[in-house]
């Protein structure tokens, strides 16, 4: 399941702004940060809310709706996909991220980056 | 126990079900504004009204998840959903951030945008029946369609207005574009609508009773009815049908 080394090639290669892409990744919501971040392993939909809470010491809980909104949309735009559907009787739809999608997260990643380097010369004369 | 409540301002439904669970009733159905309760313990449960994509029906995608949030799904009622949790697993709220919150009020704006031109466009067409016919009794029943169509667009287009001053508070706090966002923002409406609105337009003016050709102009008329009948429906269904 390890591509690291393909995909870090695979950003180098491509130009820092596709231009379709850019228009499509516009900031993303703090939600969607989390939840992406939540599927980095197969998460189940209750598993992303509560992993969510915690990693954000209870400040963003997602409800249902919002999660099921930001789910639908990250399935269509491919940024996660399906990983399992257990077939016994408590059927849990679990979630994992795609190659896709970690490209999008690590492009806010590095947005974040600069907003923070940035914040610092508030600091300056 | 059953109460009768008309809402159209779903933030005041669902304080009304909360409160009614508070009371010790908890909401198990709803017809045409007939709520159904039954005694639960005070509080036990906490509701919420969401929007969906169907009609009377939700995507086998949602009731699974709701399943697995131990949400229960109550009731349906045209694209509303009745919710259900209990109050014990904690505080019950569908859309936690901004963005959320603006996607779903842009979908329930365009619902009651669709549904108010709707009524307008019927409240026309019962006009124009007044218009064209010389019996008193018809006139008189036309005209009252057309008052009560014409009153629940206004009750429609007050939502819209309501709708639209939480909406402008939500995108300060944002930066998504209005109207683009979310999984209603490229629906179109459907041509079926305005072709059996036109088809409708046309079978009214034909006015011919008398005369050799009489029988073929009413064929005609009723056809065209039916017809325009069938294209407004499925223009309906069609609108609300994910389209991407």
């Amino acid at each position: 399941m390890c591509l690291h080394g393909i995909r870090k090639l695979d950003m180098r290669k491509r130009p820092r702004r596709n231009g379709e892409n850019m228009e499509k990744n516009i900031p993303l919501t703090e939600s969607m940060f989390y939840i992406l971040l939540s599927v980095r392993r197969p998460n189940h939909g209750y598993g992303i809310i509560q992993e969510v809470g915690e990693l954000t010491k209870g400040r963003v809980v997602p409800g249902p709706g919002t999660l099921y909104g930001a789910i639908q949309s990250m399935l269509e735009k491919g940024w996660i996909g399906i990983y399992s559907e257990e077939t016994d009787s408590r059927k849990k739809k679990e979630y994992l991220i795609t190659d896709l999608g970690r490209k999008v997260f690590y492009e806010e990643k590095r947005r974040l980056q600069e907003l923070l380097r940035n914040a610092e010369k508030m600091e300056e004369l | 126990m059953i109460t009768f409540r008309l809402y159209t301002d779903k933030e005041k439904e669902t304080e009304y079900l909360n409160e009614m669970s508070r009371k010790g009733y908890a909401m198990t159905g709803f017809l045409a504004g007939f709520f159904r309760f039954e005694a639960c313990r005070p509080g036990e449960y906490l509701y919420q009204v969401d929007l969906t994509e169907g009609f009377f029906r939700v995507k086998k995608d949602y009731r699974e998840f709701m399943r697995e949030m131990n949400v229960e799904i109550v009731c349906l009622w045209g694209p509303w959903v009745i919710l259900r949790k209990k109050a014990v697993e904690g505080p019950f709220e569908l859309y936690t951030d901004v963005e959320s919150s603006i996607e779903h009020y842009e979908r329930a704006r365009w619902m009651f945008k669709i549904a108010a031109v709707l009524e307008i466009a019927a409240a026309v067409v019962e006009l124009v029946c007044a218009a064209n016919s010389q019996d008193k009794a018809v006139i008189g029943m036309t005209l009252g369609f057309a008052c009560l169509l014409t009153a629940l667009a206004i009750v429609f287009i007050r939502q819209i207005v309501r709708l639209d001053k939480i909406l402008a508070g939500l995108r300060e706090r944002s930066c998504v574009e209005p109207g683009n966002s979310g999984l209603w923002g490229r629906r179109k409406p459907s041509v079926l609508l305005p072709i059996g609105l036109l088809l409708n337009g046309i079978a009214l003016m034909i006015t011919e009773t008398e005369g050799p050709a009489a029988f073929w102009f009413g064929f005609a008329r009723g056809f065209l009815h039916v017809v325009s009948l069938f294209c407004l429906i499925a223009g309906i269904l069609y609108t609300c049908h994910r389209k991407r």
